[in-house]
């Protein structure tokens, strides 16, 4: 069982694109494979046409095996499962602020609720917080989509400290380009920038900003079952490749 | 993770399926619907359709499609008559526990065409997946296989589509005869079916019912026999007769009983044609057993043995299908046939009168009565022929029960009943190893006329074989007496009692 964590600690990078994608990149090549939602927005479930989970409330994500496996449903794609979330997992920082051991309540309830997957991949919301730590300690490889942006630039510099400080292994950073814009001469160089910066941190393929990412929203499914030749579907393709090499 | 559900339905109830969903869910076709020609394969009693798997052969590839584990698929690539004969693959895999002994036979042939469906809600997200086969015969006869896949989490959306598709009159594939919808000319076949016998039924329409039941069970087998598709067909064949032979001389004064010696000979008549190709049947299947008996060193001698079998079983198999072909054999058992079918049946014995329950009662606490008696008189110092007569005895006292069955209460007919064919189990092979011996012992006799090259290594092997089936019997006929006290315990002798005797003066 390998885990991904799709994070970034800034919003609205392509962090649920990647991680519905890259799911049902993983789904395709035949990886049993389990999407979590941890974003109480619920995004990816809402992709995937999943409503919300019901009965996986409070602390029961952490604590709860047959909740967590009861709230389980399969996508309409083979090989897919989804954990939905739903709006009480904002409240994760205080439930696990509770819990003993905190720290690696997340890798426990997935190494007993994700038995049946080879691969689970978490849809993180974007913060750094107790949530977030577990992520880190839970997942095998933290997949990063940055904009080349000034501002992200910022933030990843403020991840990789958060790494150094609480002893975390900055290895299992991943990071790759999102929505990028070729036309664009402060995203070229802020990419040469960062790579030159942190040459072992980023994987060479890059997300292009695109139109048919945007209208997964429209057909509320991965973007390779509806533009199967698209550059987007491509890259999306490629990124997979190079996430299983490096696994 | 998934579940499997496997249907049939009308066509009609199918399509309505479809244009109205169920309940909140609406089903979304797709996937293409290609149209191919099929056969149907299963054993002659059906044995693939009554445990819920259906066999087809589309062109040059074999689908095995069943209840709990969905399909699989093999190419065919060979030439096949068996399950044994069919290339390793999947279906052989799920084929495993088939009788060896049948043959896959045509059951019909017609056209399949396919559909996927989806399941979905109001999102459009799928909650549960179908397979449809719509199936038109070459008989027109035309049924829906609905092969339901349920998802991961949507388990209430599973048993919804479940409920709406018996309601709507699908069965399981399993549950009831699918081939009977589909193949409307197709002769059902069943070799044991329930004969309901009341118990006030008079003996007399009890011994008739038996009989005009086994009698087309008998002729069902004639054809199978004739074309040489398997050995059971004899062996039903066989047992029918016998049936119908015990009623003649168990049910004493059932019929007057001038008719029913006649009727007994000429029912032996018929059975003294097949006894030898059954033996050498057995002996053939049983090949493997019998080489397992002896070391290695002493095969030689057992492949020209089977090898002149195989050459006699030809013989008696075309001797056996010549006189089935042949116009005094038709004659014969359709004027049997006409005797029990018409309403003018034998003539009525002394005992014809007596209500079923009564007489049943009378016949069987008599049998049980005369085993006791005999086994009595068993131990280990007693001669064989005595073992013989038990074996006999229980056989019939076994017949009478099952003949009668219907009439006493289930569980605790049941109840000895079972016990019963457990000594019965001991008893028969004792015999059988017995018979075997007297089989073999005759073929050395033989042995002189043949050539004789092979007739050293022959007599070597056979020898050998009756030493290690002697051993074999004896190991039998030890058990014998321990076997008989465990049947007879005190729960069977109570419920024998309970169920069978009639103090006089009582009934």
């Amino acid at each position: 069982m390998t885990v991904i964590a799709c994070y970034s600690n800034k919003g609205g990078v392509g962090k649920t694109a990647a991680a519905v994608n890259l799911a049902y990149a993983f789904a395709e090549a035949g990886s049993r494979t389990l999407l979590c939602d941890l974003d109480p927005q619920g995004a990816s479930s809402y992709y995937f046409r999943i409503k919300p989970s019901k009965k996986l409330k409070d602390e029961s994500f952490f604590k709860d095996v047959k909740r967590f496996t009861d709230a389980i449903r399969a996508s309409d794609y083979d090989n897919l499962d989804i954990v939905p979330s739903n709006m009480s997992f904002r409240d994760f920082d205080v439930f696990l602020a509770r819990i003993k051991n905190s720290r690696s309540r997340l890798k426990k309830a997935l190494k007993a609720g994700g038995r049946d997957y080879d691969t689970i991949i978490l849809d993180c919301p974007p913060n750094i917080s107790k949530l977030s730590e577990n992520v880190f300690r839970a997942a095998d490889c933290i997949l990063l989509p940055a904009i080349p942006t000034t501002l992200s630039e910022h933030t990843f510099d403020q991840l990789i400290t958060f790494f150094r400080e609480n002893k975390l292994q900055r290895k299992k950073i991943l990071a790759f380009f999102s929505m990028v814009q070729r036309t664009k001469k402060l995203h070229a160089e802020t990419m040469e920038r960062m790579k030159k910066q942190h040459p072992k941190r980023f994987l060479d393929p890059v997300i292009p900003f695109s139109s048919e990412v945007e209208k997964m929203g429209v057909h509320r499914a991965p973007v390779a079952t509806f533009a199967r030749t698209h550059e987007a579907t491509k890259a999306y393709q490629d990124l997979y490749a190079h996430v299983a090499e490096r696994l | 993770m998934t579940q499997t559900d496997y249907y049939y339905l009308p066509d009609k109830a199918a399509q309505k399926l479809l244009k109205g969903g169920v309940d909140k869910l609406n089903a979304i076709i797709s996937g293409d619907d290609t149209r191919q020609e099929f056969r149907l394969l299963d054993t002659f009693d059906t044995e693939l359709c009554r445990s819920g798997r259906l066999l087809f052969e589309t062109g040059d590839r074999l689908d095995l499609e069943t209840t709990s584990m969905g399909r699989h698929s093999q190419p065919v690539s060979r030439q096949y008559r068996f399950v044994d004969d069919l290339a390793d693959g999947p279906v052989k895999l799920a084929l495993q526990d088939v009788s060896k002994l049948r043959a896959l036979l045509p059951i019909g042939a017609g056209e399949r065409q396919e559909t996927s469906v989806a399941f979905v809600d109001a999102e459009q997200k799928t909650r549960v997946r179908a397979h449809l086969s719509y199936l038109t015969s070459d008989q027109g006869g035309c049924i829906a296989l609905v092969l339901l896949r349920g998802l991961r989490g949507y388990d209430k959306a599973l048993e919804q589509v479940r409920r709406h598709i018996l309601a709507l009159g699908g069965r399981r594939v399993g549950d009831g005869d699918i081939y009977v919808p589909l193949f409307p000319q197709r002769q059902q076949y069943d070799a044991k079916p329930d004969i309901d016998i009341g118990r006030d039924e008079a003996a007399h329409e009890a011994a008739n019912d038996i009989i005009s039941t086994y009698l087309p069970i008998a002729r069902a087998n004639e054809p199978g026999i004739i074309a040489d598709h398997d050995i059971e067909f004899l062996h039903d064949y066989r047992v029918a007769l016998r049936k119908i032979r015990s009623v003649l001389s168990l049910f004493a004064g059932v019929y007057v009983e001038k008719t029913t010696i006649k009727l007994k000979e000429r029912f032996s008549g018929l059975m003294s044609h097949t006894g030898q190709l059954r033996d050498l049947d057995v002996y053939l299947a049983e090949k493997e057993k019998f080489f397992r008996l002896l070391p290695r060193s002493l095969h030689s001698g057992l492949e020209p043995l089977f090898t002149s079998f195989e050459q006699q079983r030809k013989k008696e198999q075309e001797t056996l299908k010549t006189y089935l072909e042949s116009k005094e054999y038709k004659q014969e058992i359709d004027e049997l046939t006409k005797i029990f079918s018409s309403r003018k049946k034998p003539k009525r014995g002394p005992k014809a009168d007596l209500a079923a329950l009564e007489y049943s009662r009378e016949l069987i606490w008599k049998r049980y009565r005369k085993v006791c008696k005999i086994a009595a008189g068993i131990d280990d110092q007693t001669d064989d022929a005595e073992v013989h007569r038990l074996r006999i005895q229980c056989k019939k006292l076994r017949y009478l029960m099952e003949f009668f069955g219907p009439v006493f209460p289930g569980k605790q007919f049941l109840g000895v009943l079972r016990p019963l064919k457990k000594l019965q189990d001991n008893l028969g092979l004792f015999n059988d190893y017995s018979v075997q011996q007297d089989n073999l012992r005759a073929l050395l006799d033989d042995l002189d006329r043949g050539p004789e090259t092979e007739h050293l290594e022959i007599a070597q092997s056979v020898g050998a074989l009756i030493v290690v089936l002697h051993g074999k019997q004896m190991e039998e006929r030890n058990k014998v007496v321990e076997s008989f006290k465990r049947f007879n315990d005190k729960t069977t002798r109570k419920t024998f009692r309970e169920l069978f005797h009639v103090k006089k003066g009582t009934s």
